[in-house]
């Protein structure tokens, strides 16, 4: 009889059946069963996207009750489906991206199986067509997830070396030809995207592109595609930039994507603000709307609105200095108190200072009306760089043959404010004071004895954050054309925060798609509108448990969180002995 | 002077309440210093368990005061306990080892999330529910200061609950235990006491707590909502600075002390009214500034 080894999960499943063992033992399959499932799950799938799903028409997008062609959500399946195919040849490695794309698959079957029986009122309205998409990404799951089981298990597979190779790029004229290439078929995308209409395509969309990118960052593709992108950057923004640029020629003088794309931008430059303090510093601050708000109505104040207490108009640029300078000060005024104490205490403050800066402008009648808030702020105005007659944001244009609408001109002034915001960022960020910044975030005891002032500079990021939010707002109130305090909630400064943390701390296309992500997708989302905001905070619990460095990683902040993660009790559970239910005074360690 | 007298019994009405669920807070500190943003929200989930059960009740039953309330504030308690407790398990305890603002992102997200659920699911939870009074309706008098049976009744539960606590933490092993944990959790654990546990029962007793609070609350205002347990949540935050935080004592005498404040601000102040909301912050701020340590609280200067 050979002595039994002891083995950690004998120990730690001591007082717990091990559930998922159990159904793995259950679901095991052999190598061949594999194949035969995985190839059956792919036919059923690929038979499926050409089937009917719906039994009688019932106003369902997409025409799903015709056969013989992928029409409405159905077609969303068949991107997945040959990545999936692809994926069988490269097994077992490829073997967590298979379950990732099969997942894919799976939501899509699941989500419109779903709507089509809740809108045609009971299953009856669910044709053979869903369900067999639902039983072969089921097959497609089961196939790939027992390969990982194996894994799991150690038996075999010397795969999964994914994130760990050396990232091979090809010749630098080769590079640029991808690049020249891979950015028009990811801004062709994006475009493509804003045109779906019906939710169920979008939503399925969404489930395609999640699970295909998934399935392909567990391949390592976007480690290769960052260090792309690091090696091609400056050639990648400009032809970013030409896109953006060139994008109002394209909206046949129609202003709505231009409108959401300017409080994309104006909320994006907020957020890189914002990204200084979090991301850089990594100071918690829960009231940054306030400094936002404080801009945007020193903007409203100062330029002659309709309904305003004010009756003077300087000239913009002027007014961007002033919002930017006094959100600064306010900034210093609310920093300088509480940036001495532990990070804790400053997001609490902070979220107070925002609730104050509601309140009062709430309160505040004489000057800011009060909840009616000041209304009828004109259209900016400023001195032309062709002709004599100062250029009015409010009226349309004709450039190139191409009528412009008035839009495009907040458009064109929110890139150069985000250009602005960005520049300032990675120049702060590369700096002596951001590598200053970067290592009060990372140990502040450590960087204080490094000869780093912790104070001065954390106090130097909260202003600097604060007055470029302070100019953001400045064009906001331009934008909205008018400021009331129901704008500058609490809610607010949670959705700039989640845009922070879900694109990437301390990253600028991070902020860039946080904002794109929350300010486009409830355009989309209207179906969802009532449960916008569970999603929304279920969305910051699951980022944070699985990916807390956000989706666009700062490399560094990324090390840190990895780091933290691999010590036994660092972070926050750390014995200091600060509940005092004892009558004594615990011993307390190097306290200052 | 009766004016005065009267605010003063409103205010330590209020803050009694304030106390009850900055102990939460402050125990929740104290153990694994995370600023569990989602309280007030338990507070709610609380006052909602409980009006929910008295709901389901028989006519006959839910008039009678003296079984329902037992009912109601079993159901809340029950409810809030279980949802803190599969907070703590699902949402924090994978975070135990992670930075802390990620642990407070996440907690803000639970915030949301609970808030938005007794919203969406609640029957009606979208418009503010009515909340019985079931105490005694009218006053008694104290010479001209009119006190209502319902806040005497208000005091009085905090009043015990708060000794109830003071004699868990004191008297008992688990409470010895948590007094460990909150020292030193690696070397608890080499004591052989269970760390995950014991946050679990902090967790628990603070929503206890909060449950009482939310159903005093709704027999107070005689309304709950599924709002009310941001703003209550922030002040009860607030109240566990003041007094010191981790600190048990301190949290119920910070809570009474801002009950207090913002009673008498409102009263006094001129338009104090539309400024209620505020005096909390600013009172916040104050203490940051002057006293950073709270009023009974020990070093809380920036630690490795």
């Amino acid at each position: 009889m050979t002595p039994v080894p002891p083995s950690a999960s004998h120990l730690t499943s001591r007082h717990k059946t091990n559930w998922s063992e159990m159904w793995r033992s259950v679901l095991r399959l052999s190598g061949r069963w594999r194949f035969v499932l995985g190839i059956a799950g792919a036919l059923f799938v690929w038979t499926a996207a050409f089937s009917p799903w719906a039994s009688f028409a019932f106003g369902y997008p997409g025409k799903m009750t015709l056969s013989g062609f992928p029409g409405g959500a159905r077609v969303y399946l068949l991107p997945l489906l040959l990545l999936v195919s692809l994926l069988f040849f490269t097994l077992p490695v490829g073997a967590t991206a298979g379950v990732r794309a099969a997942l894919g698959l799976l939501f899509i079957a699941g989500y419109n199986f779903i709507a089509i029986s809740w809108e045609g009122d009971g299953v009856d309205a669910v044709a053979w067509g869903a369900w067999i998409a639902l039983l072969g990404s089921l097959l497609l799951l089961w196939a790939f997830a027992s390969f990982l089981w194996e894994e799991a298990d150690g038996r075999s597979l010397s795969g999964q070396t994914a994130g760990h190779t050396a990232v091979k790029l090809p010749d630098p004229i080769w590079q640029m030809l991808l690049v020249f290439g891979g950015v028009p078929a990811l801004l062709i995308c994006f475009v493509y995207a804003l045109d779906v209409e019906e939710s169920s395509r979008f939503v399925s969309l969404i489930c395609c592109l999640g699970a295909g990118s998934a399935a392909l960052s567990s391949l390592g593709f976007f480690n290769w595609t960052s260090e792309l992108l690091a090696r091609q950057r400056t050639f990648a923004v400009i032809l970013l930039l030409i896109a953006a640029l060139v994008f109002p020629f394209t909206q046949d003088g129609n202003g709505y994507w231009l409108r959401v794309l300017i409080s994309v931008g104006v909320f994006a430059s907020a957020a890189i603000g914002l990204n200084i303090v979090v991301g850089l510093t990594g100071l918690l601050d829960l009231g940054y709307i306030a400094f936002f708000g404080i801009g945007a109505y020193v903007s409203a104040l100062l330029s002659d609105a309709d309904f305003t207490t004010v009756h003077v108009r300087v000239p913009f640029l002027l007014v961007l200095l002033i919002g930017a300078t006094v959100a600064g000060l306010v900034g210093i005024f609310v920093g300088a108190p509480t940036l001495r104490l532990r990070g804790d205490y400053l997001a609490i403050v902070t979220l107070g200072f925002g609730e104050i800066f509601r309140i009062t402008m709430n309160n505040w009648n004489g000057l800011t009306r009060g909840p009616n808030g000041i209304a009828g702020i004109s259209d900016l105005e400023i001195p032309s760089l062709f002709g004599s007659t100062p250029l009015n944001f409010g009226d349309a244009h004709e450039v190139f043959g191409v009528s412009l609408p008035n839009f495009a001109n907040y458009y064109f002034l929110c890139i150069f404010l985000f250009i602005g915001m960005a520049i300032l960022f990675s120049r702060l960020g590369n700096s002596r004071i951001g590598r200053a910044w970067m290592a009060i975030r990372e140990d502040e005891i450590a960087a204080s004895s490094m000869g780093v002032n912790p104070v001065r500079f954390k106090l130097l990021s909260f202003a600097l954050g604060a007055s470029m939010a302070g100019a953001a707002g400045t064009v906001s109130a331009h934008v909205t054309q008018q400021v009331s305090p129901d704008s500058f909630t609490f809610m607010e400064s949670i959705l700039l925060l989640a845009a922070v943390v879900l694109g990437g701390m301390g990253t600028i296309p991070g902020a860039l798609l946080g904002a794109g992500v929350f300010y486009l997708l409830p355009e989309k989302l209207r179906a969802f509108q009532d449960v916008r905001m569970l999603m929304f905070g279920a969305a910051l619990i699951i980022m944070m448990r699985y990916r807390p460095e956000g989706l666009i990683p700062n490399r560094r902040r990324k090390a840190e969180f990895r780091e933290e993660k691999s010590r036994f009790s660092a972070g926050f559970l750390k014995g200091t002995g600060e509940l005092d239910l004892m009558q004594q005074n615990p011993v307390q360690e190097g306290g200052t | 002077m009766e004016q005065f007298a009267q605010q003063f019994v409103n205010g330590v009405v209020l803050g009694a309440m304030y106390g009850l669920i900055a102990l939460g807070y402050t125990m929740v500190y104290g153990i694994i210093q995370l600023w569990n943003f989602a309280h007030g929200e338990i507070f709610m989930v609380g006052a909602f368990g409980g009006l929910a059960v008295w709901t389901a009740l028989p006519e006959s039953l839910a008039e009678n005061a003296f079984l329902a309330l037992p009912l109601i504030f079993t159901a809340a308690v029950f409810t809030a306990t279980f949802t803190a407790v599969l907070v703590e398990r699902v949402a924090y305890r994978p975070l135990r080892s992670s930075p802390r603002i990620t642990a407070l992102i996440t907690a803000i997200g639970v915030s949301i999330v609970l808030q938005e659920s007794v919203r969406l699911f609640y029957p009606d939870g979208k418009r503010p529910q009515s909340f019985p009074g079931l105490v005694a309706e009218g006053n008694f008098s104290i010479g001209d200061v009119r006190i209502p049976w319902v806040s005497l009744f208000i005091v009085i539960v905090a009043f015990f609950a708060m000794l109830l606590l003071q004699a868990f933490v004191h008297a008992t092993k688990t409470g010895k235990a948590m007094r460990a944990v909150s020292q030193d959790p690696d070397t608890a654990r080499l004591m052989g006491i269970d760390v995950n546990r014991i946050i679990m029962v902090t967790f628990a007793v603070g929503a206890i707590l909060a449950a009482l609070a939310g159903v005093l609350q709704g027999m107070k205002f005689r309304q709950i909502d599924f709002h009310m347990g941001f703003l209550a949540g922030l002040k009860a935050f607030t109240a566990a600075v003041l007094g010191g935080i981790g600190n048990i004592t301190g949290a119920v005498l910070g809570g009474l002390l801002l009950g207090i404040t913002e009673v008498m601000a409102t009263q006094y102040i001129p338009q104090g009214s539309a400024w209620k909301d505020v005096w909390a912050f600013i009172v916040l701020i104050v203490v940051l500034v002057f006293r950073p340590t709270g009023l009974l609280g020990e070093d809380v200067s920036v630690r490795a």
